[in-house]
């Protein structure tokens, strides 16, 4: 009995390896690719099957989202809350994932439990007093407002992701810093971030996503100033088949754009993560 | 990282630049009617645009729409100025939230939905703004199968479960469908035609014999049923899918079959049971919450909704028809002729039982339906006992009955105090 792989075992590993691959990817792809087709197809096209592999290039159901009023402005509401709410929940997270890998300190677990709690309500319970806040203080309507509510939403997972990656750096190579003159400051900055950006970057999506897919908040927080998000899945929940497909498409893509270039530093973290 | 740095710089700085957006001077119009994006897009175009104050439309689910609501009116001061929903979302409001709207002059042709619209009290809290109704729409491919001697316009659930059953049997699957989705209406099913046609009553009869009876028929009519009904919640996109070729919901839920495909379906009334046809109105309003920042304009946007001119907008934008009296124009879409029709011919039926809609409940509302979903899913998915089911359900309804205190409404006999459930 040897430990090397019969070429009949090692042929079937790599079949199973390459369907599962395959598999992985249609998971992800198929769905999308539907998305697009029905999105470029005639109206009446949407509801007959099968469908044809190259989309008509129909534009009709895309045409009637460019004249949507608000459609633009509402586009650019989500980038900027996502935006803040990334900034904001690195801003916040980053550090306090940092104290739980690095610091003794009383209480830690139960303030790792903590964090975890800004999830336990569900946000329909909690928009009504917060509604009445923003309103009395008038951070109603507002930008910020809205993307600290979503920094809320975004911390939990901003501070367990930066806490991994912090824990994945040996303290050691800290240690070496401060003897080779760093101060704790400066052997952070020097040394432990340029290590975890990656890892930050991949958490900031994380926030980007969070923030780019809430509803509720964003529907009952916001007046003027909606959120593509809520402006948009009202709409779509009872809309013809053919326009959801195109809102669902219209949704879709900025996120996609988003995750596309940013790839990289996500592709990153893993590696870290593997180590 | 210089893309993952830019990224973060612009949209801070844009965020920092636009934080401070200035209010806008429009009417803020929070509605939970007319959600879908064409309809939405109508009613600001269309509808809303003639109105020289300027208005920002604003259609929601029923959950942000009410939980914004609530606080502006604990906050004390907000941006709606005039709301559009449903009687129901209504009457589960406290009315002194409500402005009262009698000094507008303005009103329903109905006595009854003005009546409805004061909500237990001596003044106009809402106005009613548009009706719709529940009808049947069928495939032309299923007329061939409908019973010897039945008129498409004068059904009883008998034939119905008999069409059900010819085309069921013809095409090798079972093509009635039914809204019994997640957002689909099928409680309104129950409470406005069913109990209505079999015991001439809702809540009294809820547990009689008659009722058990009802419940037969409709288990009857579930086995010709698509099974997948259960995901239905807008039975036009089944129509013209082809799941289902005669099916049951809301005039507005029906539009974009007859609108898209105009020649190859058919509306005609519900059918009718031993004690008539029974049917059943959607009643939408538009109220004026205490809080609105200009009130002089939400008045004024409320006026606007009831002239005869708008209504007829309306009537195109959203399929709900207008509440008061106007010569309705020739060249309506295809789904307005065809609803239209449809009510029409059920409210002039000489068997007609027209209910109203559920009165008093307060916020009792949403588990007064609940009993009858409930009721339905023991009974018809569950496949449990009619009568230990509608013996078990009793006690809950008589609860919601006697906690909210709602006398009787058509078409139960009328009570003195809650209405009792016997």
């Amino acid at each position: 009995m040897t430990a090397v792989a019969t070429p009949d075992a090692r042929k079937a590993g790599r079949w199973l390896y390459v369907t599962s691959v395959v598999l992985l990817c249609a998971w992800v792809i198929v769905p999308l690719y539907f998305l697009l087709i029905n999105t470029l197809s005639a109206p009446e096209d949407v509801q007959s099957y099968p469908k044809a592999f190259f989309p008509a290039f129909d534009m009709g159901s895309l045409s009637f989202f460019v004249t949507f009023n608000g459609m633009i402005d509402a586009l650019l509401n989500s980038i900027m809350v996502a935006g803040l709410t990334m900034i904001l929940s690195i801003a916040i997270g980053a550090p306090a994932g940092y104290a739980l890998s690095r610091f003794d300190f009383r209480g830690k677990e139960l303030f790792r439990l903590l964090i975890l709690l800004t999830r336990a309500f569900p946000l329909p319970l909690l928009a009504l007093p917060l509604a009445v806040m923003f309103i009395r203080t008038g951070l109603d309507d507002t930008i910020i407002g809205l993307a600290l509510v979503h920094t809320t939403l975004a911390i939990p997972f901003a501070v367990l992701i930066t806490f991994s990656l912090f824990s994945g750096i040996p303290m050691e190579l800290e240690e070496a810093a401060w003897t080779l003159g760093c101060t704790r400051l400066t052997a952070f900055t020097k040394v432990v971030l340029p290590l975890i950006l990656p890892g930050i970057a991949a958490s900031a999506i994380f926030a980007f996503v969070i923030s780019w897919n809430e509803v509720f908040a964003a529907a009952v927080l916001t007046i003027e100033n909606r959120t593509l998000t809520a402006f948009l899945l009202v709409k779509l929940s009872e809309a013809p088949i053919h326009l959801k497909f195109a809102g669902g498409f219209i949704l879709v893509l900025p996120a996609l754009i988003f995750i596309f270039a940013v790839r990289k530093y996500l592709f990153a973290m893993w590696g870290i993560a593997n180590r | 990282m210089t893309l993952f740095s830019k990224t973060f710089g612009a949209a801070s700085a844009i965020a920092m630049s636009c934080a401070a957006v200035a209010a806008q001077a429009d009417v803020l119009f929070w509605s939970t009617q007319a959600r879908p994006a064409e309809e939405a897009q109508a009613m600001t175009e269309q509808v809303l645009s003639g109105f020289a104050g300027g208005v920002d439309y604003q259609p929601n689910e029923g959950g942000p729409w009410l939980t914004r609501l609530q606080a502006e009116l604990q906050a004390g001061s907000g941006s709606i100025g005039v709301l559009g929903s449903l009687h129901g979302d209504f009457s589960a409001m406290n009315p002194d939230d409500l402005v009262d709207l009698d000094d507008l002059g303005v009103s329903s042709a109905s006595a009854t939905f003005d009546t409805l619209a004061k909500l237990g009290t001596d003044n106009m809290q809402y106005i009613p703004w548009m009706q719709a109704s529940y009808i049947m729409a069928a495939n032309k491919e299923a007329l061939q199968y409908l019973p010897e001697g039945a008129d498409i316009d004068a059904l009883t659930y008998d034939q119905l479960i008999e069409w059900s059953a010819n085309v069921h049997e013809a095409v090798g699957e079972p093509k009635f469908g039914f809204p019994a989705g997640p957002k689909g209406l099928k409680h309104r099913f129950f409470q406005g035609y069913l109990y209505p046609s079999y015991t001439n009553g809702v809540v009294r009869t809820f547990a009689s014999d008659e009722a058990v009876t009802a419940w037969e028929a409709f288990k009857s009519l579930w086995e010709h049923t698509n099974p997948a009904s259960t995901n239905f919640s807008f039975m036009q996109e089944q129509l013209l899918s082809g799941d289902a070729w005669i099916a049951f919901d809301h005039t507005s839920r029906l539009a974009q079959a007859f609108n898209d495909r105009p020649d190859d379906f058919v509306a005609f009334p519900a059918p009718a049971g031993p004690t008539g046809r029974g049917f059943m109105p959607v009643l939408a309003g538009v109220a004026i919450p205490r809080t609105a920042p200009d009130m002089d304009a939400a008045k004024e946007l409320v006026k606007y909704m009831l002239d005869p001119a708008t209504q007829i907008a309306t009537l195109r934008a959203t399929n709900f028809f207008p509440v008061v009296d106007v010569a309705l124009p020739e060249d309506l879409p295809p789904s307005v002729k065809a609803a239209g029709d449809a009510v029409a011919k059920m409210s002039g039926s000489a068997d007609a039982n027209p209910g109203l809609l559920p009165a008093g409940l307060g916020d009792k509302g949403g588990d007064f339906s609940q009993v009858f979903v409930d009721t339905f899913e023991r009974i018809v998915l569950a496949n449990q006992d009619i009568r230990m089911v509608l013996d078990d359900q009793k006690g809950k309804l008589a609860a919601i009955m006697q906690e909210s205190g709602a006398p009787c409404w058509a078409p139960d006999a009328a009570s003195d105090g809650p209405c009792p459930v016997e």
